[in-house]
């Protein structure tokens, strides 16, 4: 990289940075006040669905502030309403990830593992809206609870490598989606996320600029994967994310 | 039931309920780290082992030391002896 580059990609990294800590210390506290004032006249289950659309405003806002050097595209192949709760399934790349799911029209939570809780202030608002640590859970304590997630109305997202690949090449599937999934009877959602594995790297904060792809396809239907067990159905995801990545990678 | 026949229904019920392709399934493969199954896919394996053999599989230790598909074939291998002890 050139001295100039390095000179704007630091110019750039600055103004993310200091806008990212500037609007969170604004918008943080306000979005607090917005979902405490509504407490004072709506349920707990009506407070916790405000929270959880803070927190998507909240990332909305986060993923602008990089514009124009790095956008944000929301590809809906789908076709399916935003009526019922669904268990979105995703690669992951990114620390950028997390934040990303803002483009997510539903009200959802995601699981995580135990890092994301440990992050000064976000980490706090993730446990307070429900967001699951899987790894502090027993697997009974875990489904129990996400099924009444779901029960709720609430989609859940899923990154299911566990943790980053940092490349373009997609780690193996943990099975807990999948077996929710087949317990819960709730819609499987695959999600390809392309041209954020440099935004940030791996190991790294350093954002470089680029377009980041978040595509949504079909729903997969109870009674597509009722006869599979989470082995093989996670392996058909798998399959479904990877040629869908591969097509996007390929400029379509 | 041979030997030879425990290890191709075996395999089968790894082609069958796993989708794993057949040249994967070598004695020496690793069912967590080559296969891909993890702890609770185990459950799936022995519900399908059972079906596959007509045997029933407890919970019992043997089963948590399985690694290999060589343990497996080893382990049905011993509970089909059992069986047949049993019967005769």
């Amino acid at each position: 990289m050139t001295m100039p580059a390095r000179f704007l990609l630091f110019v750039l990294n600055l103004y993310v940075y200091a806008f990212v800590l500037l609007i969170s210390a604004v918008a943080i506290p306000a979005l607090t006040l917005f979902v405490a004032f509504t407490r004072l006249f709506l349920s707990h289950r009506g407070t916790m669905k405000r929270f959880r659309r803070a927190i998507s405003w909240y990332g909305k806002l986060i993923t602008a502030i990089p514009y124009p050097f790095i956008r944000l595209r929301y590809e809906d192949r789908s076709k399916n309403g935003p009526g019922e709760p669904y268990i979105f399934v995703s690669n992951h790349r990114s620390a950028s990830d997390a934040f990303l799911m803002c483009v997510l029209p539903h009200e959802c939570v995601q699981i995580v593992n135990i890092w994301p809780f440990r992050i000064p202030v976000l980490g706090l608002y993730a446990r307070l809206s429900g967001y699951l640590n899987i790894r502090s859970m027993s697997h009974e304590q875990f489904m129990s609870e996400a099924k009444e997630l779901l029960s709720n109305g609430v989609s859940i997202i899923f990154f299911p490598e566990g943790t980053r690949s940092a490349s373009r090449t997609m780690g193996s599937f943990h099975g807990a989606a999948f077996r929710l999934a087949l317990e819960s009877k709730a819609a499987v959602v695959p999600l390809c996320i392309a041209g954020n594995e440099h935004i940030p790297p791996k190991g790294s904060l350093l954002l470089r600029p680029g377009t980041i792809r978040v595509r949504r396809l079909p729903a997969i239907a109870w009674d597509d994967y009722k006869d599979l067990n989470a082995f093989t159905f996670k392996n058909r995801v798998w399959h479904i994310i990877e040629n869908e990545l591969s097509v996007m990678e390929s400029g379509v | 039931m041979t030997e030879q026949e425990i290890i191709e229904k075996t395999n089968k019920v790894f082609e069958e309920s796993f989708e794993i392709e057949k040249k994967r399934l070598v004695p020496e493969a690793h069912i967590f780290t080559d296969l891909g199954l993890d702890s609770l896919d185990i459950v799936d394996l022995i519900v399908a082992l059972q079906n596959a053999f007509g045997v029933q599989i407890r919970a019992e230790e043997k089963v948590r030391e399985i690694r290999t598909l060589q343990d497996i074939y080893r382990f049905i291998s011993a509970i089909k002896n059992e069986k047949s002890k049993k019967s005769s």
